[in-house]
């Protein structure tokens, strides 16, 4: 068996904010592992007598089963001055780590799917937008979307015409990039960051970088709750439960070409955790 | 024994060797504008009806992104996907893509309809060309379905009795009389659809829908599996 390249990537165990020195015991990759706080107040990720290595980053606690070939990611505009983090929480998922993000990469289940929020029909189309896989950083990038939402963000106030840029730095993990309601301008920052419990479960981990100083945050929490249980309604009852990468198993159009590029990324890196290789 | 009975003997349920229909719902339980899950052996299936009262068993997985079909909607004569809003027309041919409205769908997207028909009041559905209808009951009418959770060799003890010539499992359960036709779905259960007499009163038809209650009682008490939990 070649080894997994998926391996070596990082992964979101935890809440940094939830630490604790007993610590809790979760799964990774099928392997389990135990997040706790250290002596020194140093986030320990271990497993019996193995230790994994550590990186608190984006309000989590990340780790590796393998040897990362580098750091994670950055997210720049995450620490502009003025935003607000927000720890969503964590939506348990029976899906593939791989069909969660790309779920998370579709807009045009918003009328459907997040009925009334995200999208309303007849507001339906999907304009032509630009995808990339930008080789020197090695990510996935769909930018110019514009999708029309009746309520594209707690702060917004009726109907407006979203503008959305998404981005894929690593296998599980993808940042949405939406305009900002209050700020004309600047963006605001949605993550997913999804802990792949195994290849049909995961552990999704929305988090977000706002401006936004009016919304209780506890408002912010469940807005973004509501988005992923409905999301999970769809996630748990899409066949095959992993992620098709052959092309003759699933018809995409146009609407879909970011995950056609996510699923082509995928394949090209062998990336195939959570992933069928031929329909069955 | 004719050799008919014999091969009901072996298979019990349908499919077998001489129906290659599958009784997978009452007609009653798809009303018009409503789309339901049904199961053939190794494939599901949304079971839908038009508001006009076409009946139509499309694959359950959207043709797109694979979600269940029987998640989605029913809008006049076309059944939706959830997901994105993909219908499908009563011969299985995409109509509608809503992220692209003014584009006509390929003929090549379909959400793979099987052949269906109603008779007596029982949704039959085939996944291969039959090459022959399904069994007629004639004098027996359905009262309900039920899913019992159990083989088919619990039934069968539990009923005494083996199926009929024409598919029919028949207990007796404390002077009630119920016949069964029964069909495979996932997992260790079956589902059974229950039928009583054609000329039976309306207190006959509740008697017998709580006979086919104790009887999927006994039935499960009866299976290996549920003794094993
Ligand atoms: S999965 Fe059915 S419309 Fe997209
Ligand atoms: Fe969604």
């Amino acid at each position: 068996m070649t080894r997994q390249p998926m391996i070596d990537e990082w992964y979101p165990v935890g809440l940094v904010s939830k630490l604790s020195t007993t610590g809790q015991d979760t799964m990774l990759m099928g392997q389990p592992v135990h997040v706790a706080l250290g002596n020194g107040g140093e986030p320990l990720v271990t497993a019996q007598s193995r230790r994994f290595p550590v990186i608190s980053r984006f309000g989590h606690v990340w780790t590796s089963l393998g040897e990362p070939k580098k750091d994670l990611f950055a997210i720049p505009e995450a620490y502009q001055p003025g935003r607000r983090f927000v720890d969503v929480g964590v939506v348990r998922v029976r899906c593939s780590p791989l069909r969660a993000v790309e779920n998370f990469l579709d807009i045009a289940h918003f009328p459907f799917v997040h009925t009334d929020i995200l999208g309303a029909e007849p507001h339906t189309e999907v304009q032509r937008y630009e995808v990339e896989i930008r080789e020197r950083e090695d990510e996935v990038w769909a930018t110019k979307i514009h999708f029309y939402q009746p309520q594209a963000a707690k702060s917004a106030e009726g109907g407006i015409t979203t503008e959305y840029m998404y981005r894929v730095p690593a296998p599980t993990c993808s940042i949405l990039y939406k305009t900002c309601p209050p700020r004309p301008g600047e963006w605001d920052v949605i993550t997913l960051f999804v802990q792949p419990l195994g290849e049909e479960l995961c552990d999704v981990w929305p988090w977000m970088a706002l401006f936004d100083d009016t919304t209780p945050m506890v408002d912010l929490i469940h807005f973004q709750q509501l988005i992923f249980l409905q999301d999970r309604s769809i996630l748990e009852n899409q066949m095959p439960r992993l992620l098709p990468l052959d092309p003759a198993m699933e018809i995409p159009t146009r609407a879909d070409m970011t995950s056609v590029a996510y699923r082509r990324w995928l394949k090209r890196h062998n990336y195939t955790y959570g992933a069928q290789l031929v329909a069955q | 024994m004719d050799l008919a009975t014999l091969a009901w003997k072996i298979e019990g349920m349908f499919p077998n060797a001489l129906c290659q229909w599958v009784p997978v719902a009452l007609s009653v339980d798809v009303p018009a504008a409503t789309v339901s899950p049904g199961w053939l052996p190794g494939l599901e299936l949304a079971l839908w009806r038009s508001a006009a009262g076409h009946i139509a068993a499309s694959s359950n997985r959207c043709p797109h992104r694979g979600m269940r079909l029987s998640h989605g909607f029913v809008r006049g004569e076309n059944l939706s996907c959830i997901y994105h809003g993909w219908s499908f027309g009563p011969d299985g041919g995409c109509v509608r893509i809503p992220a692209h409205p003014d584009m006509t769908p390929p003929a090549t997207i379909n959400s793979q309809n099987k052949a269906v028909l109603e008779a007596g009041g029982i949704v039959w559905v085939c996944d291969s060309n039959p090459k022959s209808p399904p069994p007629d009951f004639h004098g027996l009418v359905p009262v309900r379905s039920l899913t019992i959770e159990a083989s088919l060799a619990a039934l069968e003890a539990a009923a005494r009795a083996v199926a009929d010539g024409k598919g029919l499992l028949a207990a007796t359960i404390d002077g009630v009389r119920i016949h069964m036709a029964l069909a495979p779905l996932a997992g260790p259960q079956l589902l059974a659809h229950v039928l009583v007499a054609a000329d039976s009163t309306c207190e006959d038809r509740i008697a017998a829908s709580r006979a086919a209650e104790a009887f999927r009682r006994m039935a499960e008490a009866m299976s290996p599996e549920s003794a094993a939990a």
